[in-house]
Formats: C-alpha cells, sequence, structure tokens
C-alpha cells in the first residue's frame, strides 16, 4: 500500500511535463513581398523549461531540406529563434517558388546546450504539412 | 404605489440592464500536436561496460506524451539513440539496442498503437488515428566494446520525439 501511495507522489512530483507545440498543422503558403517568393506564418509556442532555441526547417516529403529564410532576428542564426519558457513566437518562413513543389514539411526541432550535466536528454520535433499548392 | 416606489423603480431598472451585458472568452481548437518530456530519462550503470535506462539496473526510462488535439491529423515518431552526442573518447565500438513502447493512453482504442507501430533501424512510428493523450516508454542500452570498462567522464545520448503532420 505504501509503495502505492509513493509510487503515485513521485508520478506527481518528481516528474516535470515540458511540451513543444507548433501551429499551424496545414500553413498556406501566400505571396510574400518579394517577387518570386512565397511565405507562410507559424506559431511557435514553448513549453519547456529546458529549452531555449528552436531550429526551423524545410524538408521534402522524403525529408530531404530545402533552402529558406526565416523572420527569425535571433542572434545565433537566421533559422534558429529563440523563444522564453511559456512563450510563443509568431515567425514568417519564406521559400522560394522553383522550391514550392518540392518543399512538403515546415518543422521545428528544439535545441540543446551540449555542455550538461543530464546523462539522457530529449529533443522534440514538430512538423506541419504544406497546404496543397 | 406611491410615488417614492415609483421612482426608485425607474432608477432600478437601467441599473440591472446594465449589469447583464456579455463579456464572452473567445478560442480556437485547431489541429495541433504537443510533444511532452515528462521523464528524460537516466542511464543506471550496472555493469562497467554498460548503460541502461533499465529500472532493475539503476536507470529510469523516459517518458514522453503526445497529445493529439484532432483525430488522424498526426503521426509521431520516437529515435532512440544510436551514438553518444558527447562522450569521452572511445576506442572501441558501442553497440545500442533501445524500443519504444506505448506505456499508457488517454483513449482505450489507443492501445491498438502497439500492434500497429512501424519499427526500422532504431526508429518507431505510430499512425495517431486518435485524439488525446497517449504516453510512450523508450528504453535504451548501450554495451562498450565486449566487456570492456566505460572510461570516466560525462555521457549524453539523444531520444528524438517527432509529431508530423499527415
Amino acid at each position: 500500500m505504501y509503495s502505492k501511495v509513493i509510487l503515485a507522489l513521485c508520478f506527481v512530483f518528481c516528474t516535470t511535463a515540458y511540451a513543444h507545440e507548433m501551429t499551424p498543422a496545414y500553413p498556406q503558403l501566400k505571396s510574400s513581398y518579394i517577387e518570386g517568393v512565397l511565405s507562410a506564418k507559424m506559431k511557435l509556442f514553448n513549453r519547456r523549461q529546458d529549452v531555449s532555441y528552436y531550429l526551423i526547417e524545410v524538408f521534402t516529403s522524403d525529408f530531404k531540406p530545402i533552402p529558406f529564410a526565416s523572420s527569425s532576428i535571433s542572434t545565433v542564426s537566421s533559422k534558429v529563434i529563440k523563444v522564453g519558457y511559456n512563450k510563443s513566437k509568431i515567425f514568417d518562413v519564406y521559400i522560394r517558388s522553383n522550391d514550392i513543389d518540392r518543399a512538403v514539411y515546415i518543422c521545428t526541432q528544439s535545441k540543446l546546450f551540449k555542455q550538461t550535466d543530464q546523462i539522457s536528454l530529449i529533443t522534440s520535433r514538430v512538423c506541419s504539412k504544406i497546404k496543397d499548392k | 404605489m406611491d410615488i417614492k416606489t415609483i421612482t426608485t423603480l425607474a432608477f432600478l431598472m437601467p441599473a440591472t440592464a446594465a449589469m447583464a451585458v456579455d463579456s464572452p472568452i473567445s478560442g480556437v481548437v485547431e489541429p495541433k500536436c504537443s510533444i511532452w518530456t515528462e521523464t528524460a530519462g537516466v542511464y543506471g550503470h550496472p555493469l562497467p561496460y554498460k548503460l541502461t535506462t533499465k529500472p532493475a539496473d539503476g536507470g529510469v526510462k523516459a517518458s514522453i506524451r503526445v497529445d493529439i488535439a484532432q483525430a488522424d491529423y498526426y503521426k509521431t515518431k520516437f529515435t532512440h539513440p544510436n551514438s553518444f552526442s558527447s562522450s569521452p573518447t572511445l576506442t572501441d565500438a558501442v553497440s545500442w539496442t533501445g524500443s519504444t513502447v506505448v506505456g499508457a493512453v488517454g483513449v482505450a482504442g489507443m492501445s491498438a498503437y502497439e500492434a500497429a507501430k512501424v519499427t526500422y533501424n532504431n526508429v518507431t512510428e505510430f499512425n495517431m488515428t486518435l485524439a488525446g493523450s497517449t504516453w510512450f516508454t523508450i528504453e535504451s542500452e548501450a554495451s562498450y566494446g565486449s566487456t570492456k570498462s566505460l572510461p570516466a567522464g560525462n555521457y549524453t545520448a539523444l531520444i528524438v520525439a517527432e509529431c508530423i503532420a499527415k
């Protein structure tokens, strides 16, 4: 009985849940202010206390990378976005119209610091599928 | 009814009308997938050459919850480690094993995910056909050389949890 109580208490207090979310699931590409470039507006919500940076990626259907630009103004890279804990950020992804037929997924992947005391780490990646062009 | 009562009522009527103003709270439900890292997982060190997340060997299995807001919009992919992302210099090969299983489910029908999962290399895929929460348990084990002692130092291995719109 006591072991069950301890296990139940441990389930509540020993574990801390953190989440990574990105919407919309099916973004639509629209004409941007640059000719020959389309853009999609995405929203990232960071509920992971252990993560502050997310890498933006664009892939083909078989997860081959596609060149793109983003509206991220992070000092790290134009493809890395800084999002504080419990904060959301809206960002634009710009894709050349030449690459539109190949572009299928827009993803964000959590980036973890290399120097950490934790021995096992979890990287999360959420991918949205570009709505039929 | 006297004039005093009529005057009081006349003043109260507009006041009660003002209290009936609506104050709506709006919200949008859209297809969404959330990856919750509930337990990061810890390697136990039962033998000099082995690191394992098995609780019997002093480890802790990783637990990840996936919340799906709308049924049949996403698939999930879990990659258990097949290398250390950081470690001391290792001169011999490390052999890796691991698995991902459905740990607990929020909706009874999700139990079928386990039988329908697709496994290749160190990746396990699940088709999220129902809305709700599913808990996945990830196990990992690393053995160094045949039975060589792992050098002292910090070891880090990465689990990748993915949610991909279908």
